[in-house]
């Protein structure tokens, strides 16, 4: 059997309706800032009970400018987890800002009590990541930013849906950055991203921020990214955005059997922390095993495509020398890299397949 | 009621155009999908291998955009903070924001009668702290690259094209996008070679550039664990890439389209003294993005055209050095006479490949009437 990581062959195996889609709006012409980008905007907010949407060209360029809009720029320091994909820290670096790192927790989103002894006089912006779909403690993310009078920008590029007792990632922070790389949970056919704020006055600014500052077709209040979501992009947004509950269920529902019979392997694989009351939408599924890179083997020869999310931390790679940071600095991000592995958990896997995964884990270890 | 007197015609039809080639661009975006393919790989490479074919350049790297390849060109070649980086004052903002936001200072010099960047007025521009010449190919005519390249070579310093209107124009037999270290291209939906969205290249013949660029448009990923320099997220998407392949095959009959087209504007409005058309040089090739004439009485002329049902566009009324964001830039009304006098003439007239011998005969028809009142 193969078990395959991605899933986009499956998704779009029936391409009718998305090719009637594009053959109807394909002649319209109506490429950049379209009638379709605006409905798609205003559905993305109503999925996040946010007032505003904004789509951008990337997950990363909705960090770049949401930290752009929050005034962070050269000579700030902004907060975040080495424990991410880089786009995290990229974003901070291409604002002008200075990425400073924090360890993470058992669940591999920031650990919020290590938060405040990384904050010096430059600090300006903490920004969390809901890593794997998980969702950072945002409660006290927020009572430490406003104790020390800092700005929260959101990292939610793999956890739309998420929650904390019923309130949505992106509610906390100033705004949100969301990805809809293809493979995310809500994906469209290239890049794209999008920003959600609560705050006219930064949906105002963002608006200039990704479209070359324009005021209007001739007035330029300030010089600018072009950075807007694909109108054909939103086309193919507005068919997939009513999936997301599948895809959300559906992958929850994966995520529970492996926790449950995965679990019984204890201590060869350790399910990480399940916080009460978090709504953890498993964008990626990471659980924590013995001879890691052994069983990576193993089941990739079984014909299950695991991967690791992702090897090296921040603070360790080559464009981090700079940061002055060295092995040892994080010791749980560090040791979870050894010992991760990341297992395919996609909503088109069907039951017999998630057996089989489970199977060929329970093999590698005799059981 | 119908009457014969209301032909239309707009300044551009991005739905002729998509309505003529729907079926192969379709197959196209079909192709990718089935692939699952999105980001990067054979589409985007093949994209890139015919694009550097038809600049006459080593390498040609797909971005999100026209602003992003200029960016990441100026950092690929080390420009940012306290660094100068000359361009024109009557280009579309996006030069100017493109050496902001690399972190440089844009500095602008006066453009010429041909409405391209005056290469004697960016020698007195030139200060201890000027690390580069962004000449912009605007309208589709190409800069004085000669010229332009000796400057460069006398002073030291890196020449970005902004060749996001220019695509095949070519300057003493040479295309633009191959003079400078680096050349940038918008494939931007109103663009000659126009992606369904936002879409730009750079070409290059260092190879040091490309693979900066290349590096950068990927967030600095060597592979995909590593990660060499913070960076962005600008890739041309496979998608876009796809359908730009199907137009490619398009592209020298819509340029030679337009060629024509600017060319009988030319002779049917040479004896109407009130209009300036844009000029020629024998040793040019203009593809004419935009056909841009100088009018007396400009804005009674454009409400004229609309009232005759011919749509015309003004690229661009506000020269960049005079916008609000420009104003702690130092500039004041009058720095760049040339450019504030073209600002309140020029009218860009529908040059666009579809136009029918009837819609030119009826532009044209409609600016006599004006001036013969």
């Amino acid at each position: 059997m193969r078990v395959p990581f991605s899933y986009l062959d499956r998704q779009f195996a029936n391409l009718e309706d998305y090719l009637a889609d594009l053959r109807a709006y394909v002649p319209t012409g109506d490429f950049t800032l379209g009638k379709p980008l605006v409905e798609f905007e205003k559905r993305f907010a109503d999925l996040c009970g946010a007032p505003y949407a904004i789509g951008v060209g990337s997950g990363t360029d909705a960090l770049i400018l949401s930290l752009k809009a929050a005034g962070v720029g050269y000579g700030d320091e902004v907060i975040t987890t080495t424990n991410t994909f880089i786009a995290t820290v990229g974003a901070i670096a291409m604002a002008g800002a200075t990425p400073v790192f924090v360890d993470s927790e058992d669940g591999f989103v920031i650990d919020a009590t290590k938060i405040e002894a990384a904050i010096t006089p430059r600090t300006r912006a903490i920004m969390p990541v809901h890593y794997t779909g998980n969702v950072a403690d945002m409660p006290a993310i927020m009572t430490i930013a406003k104790k020390h009078n800092l700005v929260v920008i959101e990292d939610a590029c793999q956890a739309i849906g998420g929650q904390i007792d019923g309130r949505p990632v992106g509610s906390w922070g100033l705004t949100a950055g969301f990805s809809l790389h293809p493979l995310k949970n809500l994906n469209v056919w290239g890049d794209g991203g999008v920003i959600i704020t609560h705050d006219e006055k930064t949906f105002e600014h963002l608006k200039l921020l990704r479209n070359h500052g324009l005021i209007n077709r001739d007035e330029v209040a300030i010089f600018a990214h072009n950075s807007r979501l694909d109108t054909l992009q939103a086309v193919i947004g507005n068919r997939l955005i009513d999936q997301t509950g599948f895809i959300t269920r559906r992958r929850i529902e994966i995520a529970q059997r492996y926790d449950r019979e995965l679990g019984q392997l204890a201590p060869h694989v350790t399910i990480p922390v399940r916080r009460p009351g978090v709504k953890h939408v498993f964008h990626l599924y990471i659980v924590r095993v013995e001879r890691r890179d052994e069983l990576l083997a193993h089941l990739t020869k079984a014909g299950v495509e695991a991967k690791i999310h992702y090897p090296i931390p921040m603070h360790l790679q080559p464009a981090a020398k700079h940061l002055g940071y060295k092995h040892g600095d994080f010791p749980q991000a560090e040791a979870d890299c050894r010992r991760i592995i990341t297992l395919p958990a996609h909503q088109h896997l069907t039951d017999e397949e998630v057996g089989y995964v489970i199977e060929q884990v329970k093999a590698f270890y005799g059981r | 009621m119908t009457t014969a007197s209301t032909l239309q015609v707009p300044y551009i039809d991005l739905a002729l155009q998509h309505r003529a080639i729907k079926a192969e661009l379709l197959e196209a975006a079909a192709s990718v999908i089935d692939s699952g393919q999105f980001i990067l790989g054979p589409e985007v490479e093949l994209f890139e291998r015919e694009m550097a074919t038809l600049c006459g350049v080593k390498h040609a790297i797909g971005v999100n955009s026209g602003t992003d390849a200029l960016i990441l060109s100026l950092k690929a070649l080390g420009i940012g903070e306290g660094d100068e980086v000359i361009t024109a004052p009557n280009s579309f903002v996006a030069s100017a924001s493109a050496i902001a936001l690399a972190g440089a200072t844009p500095v602008f010099a006066d453009v010429g009668a041909d409405y391209q960047i005056d290469p004697a007025a960016v020698e007195l521009a030139i200060t201890s702290r000027t690390r580069a010449i962004l000449p912009v190919h605007l309208t589709g005519k190409p800069a004085n690259m000669t010229a332009i390249m000796e400057l460069a070579a006398k002073h030291h310093l890196a020449v970005v094209e902004d060749a996001a209107q220019a695509i095949a124009a070519e300057h003493r037999g040479r295309r633009v996008g191959s003079w400078g270290d680096a050349g940038c291209f918008s494939l931007h939906p109103l663009k000659t070679l126009n992606a369904c969205g936002d879409g730009g290249v750079v070409t290059t013949n260092r190879d040091d550039v490309a693979e900066k660029v290349r590096l950068l448009r990927n967030l600095g990923l060597r592979t995909r664990e590593k990660c060499e320099v913070w960076s962005s997220n600008s890739r041309l998407d496979s998608m876009q890439a796809a359908m730009l392949r199907v137009k490619l095959r398009y592209l020298t009959q819509w340029t030679e389209k337009r060629i024509a087209n600017a060319a009988y504007y030319r002779r049917a409005l040479a004896d109407v003294k009130e209009v300036i058309c844009p000029s020629h040089e024998a040793h040019d090739k203009a593809v004419y993005h935009t056909f841009v004439i100088q009018a007396q009485r400009r804005d009674e002329l454009k409400n004229h055209l609309a009232a005759c049902g011919v749509q015309t566009a003004i690229h661009y009324p506000i020269p960049i050095h005079l916008q609000p964001v420009a104003q702690d830039l130092g500039y004041k009304p009058g720095s760049f006479p040339q450019a504030e006098s073209q600002a309140s003439h020029i009218l860009s007239l529908p040059v666009f490949p579809e136009l029918t011998q009837q819609q030119l005969d009826h532009v044209i028809k409609s600016i006599r009437q004006f001036y013969q009142g």
